[in-house]
């Protein structure tokens, strides 16, 4: 039998819908108007610079929980994601939890902050938003939720100050910077991190955009937009395609020195795994970390291997771990019907029995 | 004029064949060899109808669905390629031979082998190009001075030897600093052109494999007595294939390199012209990066010493507003020490302008 046997008539079919649906989808463009994203309710509480603490507003009909939640996100892209749409947030549903929730937004730096560090965000800017919860509401402790790089700063800086962390989730948290699927890290191995640092002052989210979309260029640039136009036709589908799109794009450059000593420490030297993380003059020791730890990971996350978070299982001081596998991706693991319905609520039930 | 004369007829070819090397190679290095395009009934309906609505479309709206359209033509692109000639065909008639030569053709692209502008293989080759148009597009944004196709196509291994030898003479007299600073800056545009090239040449490899990849798949539908009757299939399933190989390749320490080298010559290349950039505001008297860079970390020190600062004096007021209230001074003559006698006073004072006038021998 020969393999291929598209008909013209049935080609011509094709494109004549591929065209329709671009007429269409331009109407709906058209009519898409300013692109929200962060829809739940929220305060900002504390500003330092250009950060923001919002703290979210509670629903009412939920019972409340004593000790407050702040998320930590990463500084790539923008915590949004979180909250991106009304059916699809993980803030909501961690509020429907009864959780008090608080979220860090780092905002954008600019040249002007090229020389903070990782001391500077970790055990400046976290804690005193930490310090900020705990005498907003008269508690020695507090939970911390950390995403991603968040995650890993959430690490140290539970190792640094166990005495002001009361429960600490982690989510697609890298732990292993170097195992063997980990396309990112082995990207940078061969990168003149300190050149381009020194070149570029802050490094460009351009970069860390083209980096990512170069993981799976095919499908990112290209056949992501092809399956797109099938959805034009949908306006609220369409909204949520560039909600997305939003987001993906939406990349803050990074403070120079703290890309310098994140690349360097943990992508290039591994820091956690080969005991050599620092913040400041301080050596970071995850043994510290004594409070329960609930360390939830995705299992089709290219960005952030299993492996590169269950390295965590036996590194901290724990004697309460528990781990979490999600069948999905980076992304989905906020974003998916799945995850409004599996990971959000384990989060909340976790926290609840511990608080 | 005979042909002996100083303006001789193979002066005259020299010099035109000078002027129209030196042309060919500007039209190489603007990426505008094979331009001619050609569009099918279908892409030019649809050129038209953009050009028509995208007037009127918002900047945001109007990227977005360029990028739409762009795809939909590499799409359709793409299934033209594969399918031309074959409607109809099957195993009896040629069929396979006309799949066949179509996958030679693609490899050949890919290899630089085939001559001639063929405009299907064209747009075959502009899809597999999204990785080096993302690095393009991310080069154009960060160096405006620089767009991402600069030297893209410039010949490189035929120069660089008698750039190298130039480049090897030191600088001489008053200028010579600045002479090799040029210098130098010349040898940063070689290195970015030569990983550049490499980086182009490695996805042209990985364009080879994926033609083979997609070759055997299609072999095991046939061998399977599955057919592929769309061209969305047809299309995921190239895009699959490219996918596949590329994960794969990509993943070997040879990409990192590759992919390392790329990143490195691109900052060098910029750092040095940062440099140049600085020393001609300094001579203008402005501010220069470097300048502006030792104030923000400055200021930065400053500020993390203030914050520190003030968070121990706010520590230090908690603790003194948590201490138990002092009981009540007792007010007492005779409880408090004595004032010093003014004699007293007096001596202390001269003490001290002799201790201070010690010090000072």
């Amino acid at each position: 039998m020969f393999p291929i046997d598209i008909r013209p008539d049935k080609l011509s079919q094709e494109m004549l819908d591929y065209s329709r649906k671009l007429g269409q989808g331009m109407e709906n463009l058209l009519d898409a108007g300013e692109i929200d994203t962060g829809v739940t309710p929220r305060d900002a509480v504390y500003r330092e610079d250009k950060l923001t603490l919002y703290r979210y507003q509670r629903p009412s009909e939920v019972a409340q929980q004593s000790v407050p939640l702040l998320v930590i996100y990463a500084l790539v892209n923008r915590p949004y994601m979180t909250d991106i749409q009304e059916n699809r947030s993980t803030i909501r549903g961690l509020l429907a939890t009864g959780q008090d929730v608080y979220l860090i937004d780092w905002g954008y730096p600019d040249q002007a902050d090229r020389s903070l560090t990782l001391d500077d965000y970790i055990n400046g800017y976290v804690d005193r938003c930490v310090d900020h919860i705990r005498e907003t509401h008269g508690l020695d402790k507090i939970n911390i939720l950390g995403i991603c790089q968040g995650g890993t700063f959430s690490l140290m800086y539970t190792a640094l100050h166990p005495d002001k962390v009361q429960n600490l989730v982690t989510m697609v948290t890298p732990v292993d910077f170097k195992t063997p699927d980990n396309l990112l890290s082995a990207w940078v191995q061969n990168i003149d991190i300190d050149l381009a640092v020194d070149t570029m002052g802050n490094i460009p989210g351009e970069i860390l955009n083209w980096t990512f979309l170069s993981l799976k260029p095919f499908s990112l640039t290209g056949q992501k937009y092809v399956n797109m136009v099938d959805l034009l036709d949908d306006p609220e589908k369409v909204k949520n395609f560039l909600r997305m799109e939003k987001w993906i794009f939406d990349s803050p450059d990074q403070a120079g020195e703290t890309f310098r000593q994140f690349a360097k420490d943990f992508y290039q030297n591994n820091a956690f795994i080969n005991g050599t993380a620092r913040v400041g003059e301080r050596p970071v020791d995850l043994k510290q970390i004594t409070c329960p730890v609930l360390n939830i990971y995705a299992m089709q996350d290219h960005l952030v291997p299993p492996d590169a978070s269950k390295a965590l299982n036996g590194m901290t001081g724990s004697e309460d771990y528990t781990e979490l596998a999600f069948p999905g991706g980076h992304i989905g693991i906020y974003v998916s019907g799945k995850a409004q319905k599996e990971v959000t609520p384990a989060i909340g039930e976790w926290l609840n029995q511990r608080s | 004029m005979s042909n002996e004369s100083l303006f001789n007829d193979n002066w005259l070819k020299l010099q035109r064949d000078y002027w129209e090397g030196l042309t060919d190679m500007g039209r190489k290095a603007m990426g505008l060899e094979d331009s001619r395009a050609q569009s099918n009934p279908w892409q030019a309906a649809m050129d038209q109808w953009w050009r028509t609505v995208s007037p009127a479309a918002p900047e945001p709206a109007r990227d977005f669905m360029q990028r739409l359209l762009d795809q939909g033509k590499s799409y359709f692109g793409m299934v033209e390629q594969m399918t031309r000639g074959l409607q109809g065909a099957d195993a009896s008639k040629g069929g396979w031979d006309l799949l066949s030569k179509t996958f030679d053709d693609m490899q050949k692209a890919f290899s630089g082998q085939l001559s001639g502008g063929d405009e299907a293989v064209r747009k075959m080759m502009g899809f597999w190009e999204m990785p080096l148009d993302n690095w393009q597009r991310m080069m154009s944004s960060l160096s405006p001075m620089m767009p991402g196709d600069w030297l893209r196509n410039m010949p490189h291994d035929a120069v660089k030897g008698n750039f190298d030898r130039m480049l090897s003479a030191p600088g001489l007299g008053y200028s010579r600093e600045e002479q090799a600073q040029y210098q130098d800056l010349t040898r940063r545009v070689l290195d970015y052109q030569g990983a550049f090239q490499e980086y182009m040449s490695f996805f042209s490899q990985l364009g080879f494999k994926s033609v083979q990849r997609m070759r055997d798949f299609v072999q095991a539908r046939a061998n399977d007595g599955q057919t592929i009757d769309s061209a969305r299939t047809l299309y995921d399933s190239w895009v699959a294939c490219c996918e596949d190989v590329y994960a794969e390749e990509v993943a070997t320490p040879e990409y990192a390199r590759i992919h390392g080298r790329l990143v490195n010559a691109q900052m060098a290349l910029k750092k040095r012209m940062s440099v140049m950039v600085d020393e001609n505001l300094g001579a203008l008297n402005m501010p220069t990066r470097s300048e502006l860079r030792t104030l923000q970390d400055r200021l930065q020190e400053t500020r993390r010493e203030n914050k520190q600062l003030r968070h121990d004096l706010d520590v230090i007021k908690r603790r003194l507003a948590a201490l138990p209230a002092p009981a009540p001074a007792r007010t007492t003559v005779s409880a408090q020490a004595p004032a010093p006698a003014p004699a007293e006073a007096r001596k202390k004072v001269a003490a001290r302008k002799k201790t201070a006038a010690k010090s000072s021998d």
